[in-house]
């Protein structure tokens, strides 16, 4: 059974399954299979957001340095050596000035900061990405299931979800990461634990526009139970607006996993931005005026996540034409 | 007296560092005050541009002034208790040498016995009966006179109240009676002959306040200020985690201290405390456990800061759990099987390559490790020689693992069972050598094939007395009579109850270590006493028990233009916090008024000079900026014209 496109005309919210607009679409894809009408409507609603997204140059330039900064991650072992995380055999003298063969000088180990910085853009984006991920997933189930099923259920779920909305982020991370194992999985579990709420909240509004709409009572007429009204109808329908909201938490992630590892709550043997600023201060970088060994990790935080949300406000303004247009 | 220090200090989150913000502030006074002068008049900017950075030099001599008979200590470490009864913690400890006295001190030149509370003392010829003259020009700070009646009620309540022996029980376990026949004879009867009689470590406390304490495991002796006492200095003031004030003692029967107050601050960011130095907030800053290389080498080339840097009297170990139990022999904790065999605790101690460590992490800031008590304690230093060494040998390390049952199968190291030899190390979350030798040995027990886990808590406590732990970092400090250090290690030292907080260290119980114990305990001649506390030292290198990484330096620093003289301990170069006794504090001198103002009149010109640089210099770049914005606008406003 096809999803029936639903009528967008009050909330113009998605855009994927309001793609056969005009008639001549419709009759050019009667003779195609069902399964190629997906794939071109797919494909046709892809090369519009593309186009969309082009025209926001703000995006454009947040999703450069993304490319770029994840290229620097993956490359990381040919540009600078698989062995620079090292303390062993750690090539230079402890806290150096920056110099030709250290552009960013030593750490304390005689380490170079730059190998440490190309390193640790690969812990900070696997975090950043992995509890984007998991805050997300945890969201969207709940908020799909609260706002599918009514009742004292729904009202449950969601007192659970207000709780875990007014606690502060930050103190449960921490108190999460200090009750358990220092690694990065913790750290992951910690933020993805803590930020859902909001995804949870805004799918849940949007689950119930969805769920209101003619089609899905038609589809329970024709005896669609929840599963199938909930993954079929009513995923499809929120996925952009989940898409949307991962890249924007991304960043959150990546500034909350920083801030732990800054705290001395990460494993101190992985390196990572907020580890490494971690290090420096525990060295007295900042009371010897090390600002070379400070700064670069702070700015990479801060360009990685000005980067996500860039993208994050172009993709959102694309799926969502009443944010305006802000470029 | 013991002085626990590996609860390590604890950093929160950093507090602003005060030294910017006045240069902060100025600078943006001045720059306002320069773009606006600019604005009204060409000629006007000189004078307000100077005058706040005057003011801020006039501050700084006010505030030095005040200062003048104040000394400030940075502290990162805060006090557990302040009941003698309970302290442990070398902050508390080194408080409490300042608060009351102690039968006998130590001399500052070179650790030897020179009387305290007590003038003189003798014992019995069969060594079991000490009498101890205790001196009559000692009052407690409310006026009544301390006397032997005091020192009696101590120790006996120490020997009676099980919740009073918390924290210097291991001095009266073998007292058998304690008695005062007269205001200044105390008699002390033991059981068997024991040889720390002239170094007991505990502060003697007035009878008429402490008797009427009714809990002495609940009292913290932090309700009613000034706390009587009859040290050096008494205590005024205290507020968890801020500050600690004492004020001298004028009728000190040493002599009055030259400073009239005293103030431990607690800065828990280690930076905040040297930018505190820096602008001469604080005098003193004693490091956690010390100043970082990086803060030492900064506060070198600092004008009227003086970095002191001495033997400690730490040891650094690494301490490996050989399966901790109870007094009666019920075992608990979840330590590592594999580590309950000798030739793997030598083989993870073989492929430590210590010079490295002390190269590299402490930079030179320390001595290599040998035996279990510093080099600094000469008579007690002992170091393995010969075959006996484990000097750094990874080869022969991996030969050990293959004796003991652990090939290589791949690029691990596999046991008999099939599980590959993986360990933990607790360390401390706020000590960064923990953290950074960690990152070592993950490395070269990486190389060996066995992995590692490095756990760092901020109260690694926990963990340690349930014996959940395979390896951990440990380090003590070690006083000139090593009976405390030693002690730890015994027996007698393992807690009734598993997962009870105890007096033991690693939960280490051997018989012939016992035996030793008791042997040197029982010798009153030092040269024979120091033999057998060798042989023990010996007995626990072998063991692998305790593996002595290296013995860090104190590295200090204070300010000359506040601080004219400090004794150190040992007086030709040694520490200035956490001495055994009240040397530094009480010698301090303060710097005269003129060379104190004239040095904080220099650092405030400093300031003020710096303040209008940069106040020049933000000026320029907001009229700039303005400018810039003006001209863009007129031309497009001009653009929109046409």
């Amino acid at each position: 059974m096809t999803a029936e496109p639903p009528i967008t005309g009050e909330t113009p919210l998605t855009t994927e399954p309001s793609a056969p607009a005009g008639p001549l679409a419709e009759k050019a894809a009667t003779a195609k299979s069902p399964r190629a009408l997906k794939a071109a409507r797919m494909r046709r609603s892809l090369a519009r957001f593309w186009k969309e997204y082009r025209t926001h140059r703000s995006g454009l330039w947040g999703l450069a340095a993304l490319i770029l900064i994840a290229l620097i991650a993956i490359c990381a072992p040919l540009l600078v050596g698989a062995d620079s995380e090292s303390v062993t055999d750690a090539p230079g003298q402890a806290m150096e000035d920056p110099s030709g063969e250290f552009p960013l000088g030593t750490d304390q180990f005689g380490r170079s900061v730059l190998a440490l910085l190309v390193w640790g853009s690969r812990v900070s984006l696997t975090v950043g990405l992995l509890a984007a991920f998991l805050c997300v997933a945890i969201g969207t189930v709940v908020g799909i299931v609260a706002g599918h099923f009514r009742g004292w259920y729904a009202t449950v779920l969601m007192r659970v979800t207000d709780w875990f909305l007014v606690m502060p982020t930050l103190v449960l991370a921490i108190a999460l990461a200090t009750v358990m194992d220092r690694s990065m999985w913790t750290v992951i579990l910690a933020i993805g634990i803590t930020t859902w709420p909001t995804t949870a909240r805004l799918v849940r509004a949007q689950t119930l526009a969805v769920e209101s709409r003619p089609y899905i009572e038609r589809a329970r007429a024709l005896g669609g139970g929840h599963g199938h009204i909930m993954l079929r109808h009513v995923l499809p329908n929120v996925m952009p607006l989940v898409l949307a909201q991962t890249t924007l938490v991304i960043s959150s992630a990546i500034l909350t996993e920083s801030t732990l590892a800054f705290l001395g709550l990460s494993d101190p043997t992985v390196t990572s931005w907020g580890g490494m600023l971690q290090d420096a201060r525990e060295a007295g970088a900042v009371s010897a005026g090390h600002w070379w060994y400070l700064a670069p990790p702070g700015l990479a935080i801060a360009l990685v996540a000005l980067a996500f949300t860039l993208c994050g406000r172009a993709v959102e303004s694309v799926l969502n034409p009443r944010l305006g247009v802000a470029r | 007296m013991n002085v626990r220090d590996q609860h390590a200090p604890q950093f929160g989150s950093p507090p602003p560092a005060p030294r910017r913000r006045r240069f902060l502030v100025a600078s943006g006074v001045a720059a306002l005050a320069l773009t606006a002068g600019l604005a009204a008049a060409p000629a006007a900017p000189a004078a307000p541009a100077e005058a706040p950075a005057q003011q801020a030099e006039a501050n700084a001599n006010t505030k030095a002034k005040a200062d003048g008979k104040t000394l400030t200590v940075a502290l990162a470490q805060s006090v557990d208790s302040l009941s003698p009864f309970l302290a442990q913690r070398l902050v508390s400890t080194s408080i409490h040498r300042l608060m009351y006295e102690y039968l006998t001190n130590y001399d500052p030149k070179d650790n030897k016995t020179i009387p305290g509370f007590a003038t003189e003392w003798k014992s019995s010829p069969d060594k079991l009966t000490w009498t101890y003259t205790i001196r009559d020009d000692s009052k407690w700070s409310d006026g009544k006179q301390a006397t032997a009646k005091d020192a009696a009620f101590t120790f006996n309540k120490m020997m009676t109240d099980e919740n009073a022996a918390q924290a210097n029980g291991s001095f009266v376990a073998n007292f058998k009676k304690v008695t005062a026949p007269s205001d200044t004879e105390l008699v002390i009867e033991l059981k068997e002959p024991q040889a720390t009689m002239t170094s007991l470590d505990v502060p003697i406390v007035p009878e008429h306040i402490w008797k009427d304490v009714k809990d002495y495991s609940k009292f913290n002796n932090d309700e009613k200020f000034p706390i009587v006492g009859n040290g050096p200095f008494v205590l005024t003031d205290y507020k968890t985690d801020q500050y600690v004030k004492l004020k001298a003692n004028k009728e000190f029967w040493r002599g009055a201290p030259k400073f009239d107050e005293l103030v431990f601050r607690t800065y828990k960011d280690q930076d905040a405390a040297v930018a505190a130095l820096k602008k001469g907030e604080v005098s003193f800053v004693a490091g956690a456990p010390a100043l970082t290389p990086a803060q030492a080498a900064s506060l070198k080339g600092e004008k009227n800061i003086k970095v002191n840097e001495g033997p400690g009297r730490r040891f650094f170990a690494i301490a490996t759990n050989p399966g901790a139990q109870t007094k009666d022999g019920k075992k608990f904790g979840d330590g590592h099987p594999a580590l309950l065999d000798q030739k793997v605790r030598q083989a993870l101690f073989l492929s430590v390559d210590r010079k490295t460590i002390v190269d590299k992490v402490f930079q030179g800031h320390a001595v290599e490790g040998e035996g279990y008590i510093p080099p600094r304690f000469e008579s007690y230093f002992w170091k393995p020689e010969g075959d006996q060494k484990l000097a750094y040998d990874p080869e022969k390390a991996a030969k050990l693992l293959d004796e003991a049952g652990y090939p290589m199968k791949g690029d691990k190291r596999v046991g008999k069972d099939g599980k590959p030899l993986d360990f933990r190390i607790l360390c401390h979350a706020t000590d960064p050598n923990d953290k950074a030798i960690g990152k070592y040995l993950k490395e070269w027990w990486g190389d060996l094939g066995i992995g590692l886990e490095v756990q760092c808590l901020d109260d690694v406590s926990v963990p340690w007395y349930a014996g959940e732990y395979d390896l951990a970092f440990d380090g003590w400090s070690v006083n000139p009579d090593p009976d405390f250090v030693l002690g730890i290690h015994t027996c007698a030292a393992l807690p009734e109850k598993a997962k009870e907080s105890a007096a033991t260290d690693n939960f280490i119980c051997d018989k012939k270590f016992d035996e030793l114990y008791k042997k040197q305990l029982a010798e009153y001649d030092a040269a024979k006493r120091a033999a057998t506390v060798k042989e023990m030292q010996s007995w626990l290198y072998d063991s692998g028990y305790m593996n002595v990484i290296a013995y860090p330096n104190a590295v200090e620093a204070y300010r000359t233009d506040q601080i004219k003289s400090i004794k150190t301990m040992p007086e030709a170069s040694g520490n200035i916090y956490g001495q055994d006794g009240y040397w530094s504090w009480w010698s301090a001198e303060p710097a005269s008024a003129g060379s104190g103002g004239s040095g904080s009149g220099d650092g405030g010109d400093d300031g003020g000079s710096t303040g209008i640089v940069i106040g020049v210099i933000a000026g320029v770049l907001v009229l700039g900026g303005a400018a810039f914005f003006l001209s863009r606008r007129r031309a497009a406003t001009a653009d929109d014209r046409e």
